[in-house]
């Protein structure tokens, strides 16, 4: 299946790794002349995102610091930079460059300075209102013109200054001094940022304090060209950029996987009992409290825990339950391995319980000798170097790229308590006999709706994030699936699954485009939590209903081969459907069926304690 | 230092910074025979060089170090002018 042109994300990675932490823009420059020595088709599309930057300086510079730092994660980057200082041109031009290369993540920079020479514009320089206005007034225009016009998400800075105030010590006492209006604008910025799905914030004060504002900015290069960033920040700025690009492709971390001895807290509880590993308020110890609750912190957006050490189950248990410093507790826990076999085998066992793809896991592990040989073992896994001092854990585990969750919907949040309802569920597998037996025992209900204001989100999230059971693995975004739905181009439907053990949410999402003849489906996917319960034959089923009834004679379909979705391969052959010419599946409606599954019930969105859809159904 | 120790030190960065091979860079290696060489790479090339040795340029200088030659006598007499 790979030919040796065939580029994967470990060759990508590689070519990274000749760039060390700290080294110039040179080295940067001749990395990513490597990568552009790969002839782009040699690149499988799921490695490659389009990300584009619109700037109001010169940005150039930063984009093969980019393309670099994306190969670091196992990314290829398609890069747009708009043309200089016409950012907003860009945002509001239906014909720009910008709109023709269809991002998966803009990136808009916007220097403080710009906000600056706003206020000197006049003489003596103006109140901060009109300033700040005069600044966000036609961003946003241009950002409401992204909603309408754009793809993918939007990622904007906050203001920062990059030189220190010369507005002496007196500045915090008056109002429009340019400090105060600098903070009027980062806080009209993230008031009205908030209000928009599909945008974010990025922290820049944070990043240039990360890396120190003196060696931030380059005044030479600024004052010579504009190019105001320095060789050392761009290449902080580009790791976190990186990480809104793997998010946007749904290649983020969802389960981090922990060690304990010496990771979760100091020493070893096997040797030195629990009252003798360093946990509690004061040093050591309070180094791995502030560690666990950074954790908690990734654990409370909806990335799952696991644990996966050597030690005896039952030692461990008990030090969960009963150990006073300890936050992380079997609640926070999606699933744990706790024995004797090797990592390797333990990991690929909690990626099977927990259903999800090695590739979004994450191992923090205190042993580089453990680390390495699930390295070896687990290629697809990401492995982070934990520092060897305790000290830095918590301040580290905050700038792993991967840790991104851009959606918190309903199912995130609640996932960790899906996960512990389906240990139940498959206890009570091995209990019964055979599967049919095992389903109509599940007492299983579906909810099948059209899609509302209040399940886009999800929508999106399960466009994006489905690699499994998936016909055509199509990633539309908000603003092209609300336009479709606008036009009537598209019949949206969402399938919430609940059996009596738990609510897996909104799991089962189907496209439609329906016409006078025939109505097509144009993408299909089931979460992988929902796989083998039969309860994607009753969503086809309900669209079959629908089809007839507005007098379609047929359903259409396609099946797109991504080398990931071999578990949707038989459903259309085995719902009736027969190839036809161009890749298309065809089923006549004249035969009954599909026969909606007798062991799966129906439940209505408002019974089911609904907080995804709103009152305002289907007002879409 | 001397121009045998400046020499390929610059002759690095331009290759880093132009993308072209160490080979093509002889003394007469310029701007105005170098497509890559543009006014953005050139200020990018500018800023290695001055980080690489320590040195800082006038912007007139910035101006006339379009050839390898230049750069290389540019940051020798920076050096020892500094001395």
């Amino acid at each position: 299946m790979t030919s040796d042109r065939r580029i994967d994300s470990a060759a990508l990675h590689q070519i990274a790794a000749t760039v060390g932490a700290g080294q110039s823009w040179s080295a940067y420059q001749t990395a990513a002349r490597t990568l552009d020595q790969i002839p782009p088709d040699a690149v499988p599309d799921h490695l490659r995102a389009r990300v584009a930057v619109l700037a109001s300086f010169t940005l150039d510079p930063l984009l093969s610091v980019l393309r670099v730092e994306a190969a670091r994660q196992g990314l290829w980057l398609d890069t747009y930079l708009s043309p200089y200082g016409q950012y907003v041109t860009e945002l509001l031009d239906p014909a720009s460059g910008l709109y023709r290369f269809r991002p998966h993540v803009t990136f808009l920079a916007i220097d403080g300075d710009v906000l600056w020479h706003q206020r000197w514009a006049e003489m003596p320089p103006v109140r901060s209102e009109p300033v700040v206005s005069g600044l966000l007034t036609p961003l946003f225009a241009g950002l409401d013109a992204f909603d309408r016009l754009g793809s993918g998400i939007m990622v904007v800075n906050d203001f920062v200054l990059p030189r220190p105030s010369a507005e002496g010590v007196n500045a915090f006492r008056a109002k429009d001094t340019f400090a105060h209006t600098m903070g009027q604008a980062n806080k009209h910025l993230r008031l009205r940022l908030a209000l928009r799905g599909n945008a974010f914030l990025f922290p820049l004060s944070d990043v240039v304090a990360q890396v120190g504002r003196s060696r931030a900015f380059n005044w030479r290069t600024h004052y010579r060209g504009h190019v105001t960033w320095s060789d050392v920040l761009m290449p902080a700025v580009a790791e976190r950029y990186v990480g809104f690009a793997l998010a946007a492709l749904g290649k983020s971390t969802k389960c981090v996987v922990l060690d304990l001895d010496n990771t979760l807290w100091g020493g070893v509880l096997g040797e030195d009992g629990a009252a003798g590993i360093a946990l509690g308020p004061q040093s050591p110890g309070s180094e791995f409290v502030d560690f666990q609750r950074e954790l908690l912190d990734f654990q409370q957006q909806g990335i799952l825990l696991a644990l996966c050490s050597k030690n005896n189950q039952h030692e461990v248990l008990a030090l969960l339950r009963t150990h006073p410093s300890m936050l992380i507790r079997e609640a926070h826990l999606a699933a744990y391995r706790i024995n004797w076999e090797d990592k390797a085998t333990n990991i690929r066992a909690l990626a099977r319980e927990l259903n999800i793809g090695l590739e979004h896991m994450l191992l923090i592990d205190d042993s580089p000798h453990e680390r390495a040989w699930v390295r070896d073992q687990i290629p697809e896994l990401r492995v982070p170097d934990l520092p060897p001092d305790p000290s830095l854990y918590a301040s580290w585990v905050g700038s792993l790229t991967s840790l991104i969750v851009l959606r918190q919907t309903a199912e995130d949040l609640q996932r960790t308590r899906q996960y512990q309802e389906s240990r139940t569920r498959e206890a009570y597998q091995v209990s019964v006999g055979s599967v049919e037996d095992f389903l109509r025992g599940l007492g299983l209900r579906v909810s099948i709706d059209l899609v509302t204001d209040g399940s886009l989100a999800r929508v999106v999230q399960l466009l994006a994030k489905t690699n499994q059971f998936t016909l055509t693995t199509r990633r539309h975004d908000e603003p092209t699936i609300r336009r479709r739905l606008e036009s009537g181009a598209w019949r949206v439907y969402t399938m919430r699954v609940i059996d009596r053990f738990g609510d897996f949410g909104l799991t089962g999402v189907a496209i439609v485009e329906p016409g006078p003849e025939a109505w097509h489906v144009e993408s299909f996917l089931m979460s992988c939590r929902v796989i083998g319960k039969s309860v994607e034959t009753a969503l086809l089923a309900r669209i079959a209903t629908d089809a007839r009834a507005s007098g379609a004679t047929t359903l259409s379909a396609e099946f797109v081969d991504s080398g990931r979705n071999q578990a949707a391969s038989a459903f259309l052959s085995q719902h009736g459907f027969v190839a036809g010419s161009g890749g298309r599946w065809l089923r006549p409606l004249g035969t009954p069926g599909p026969e909606w599954p007798a062991w799966v019930g129906t439940t209505t969105a408002e019974s089911s304690e609904s907080d995804l859809v709103d009152s305002a159904k289907a007002s879409l | 230092m001397d121009r045998a120790q400046i020499e390929p030190r610059v002759r690095e960065l331009l290759v880093q910074a132009l993308g072209v091979p160490s080979t093509s860079i002889d003394p007469d290696f310029s701007a105005s025979s170098t497509p890559a060489w543009t006014s953005l790479n050139h200020l990018m090339l500018i800023s290695q060089v001055e980080g690489e040795f320590g040195v800082f340029f006038s912007n007139q200088q910035i101006r006339d170090l379009t050839s390898f030659k230049g750069i290389v006598e540019a940051v020798a007499t920076h050096l020892h002018g500094s001395a």
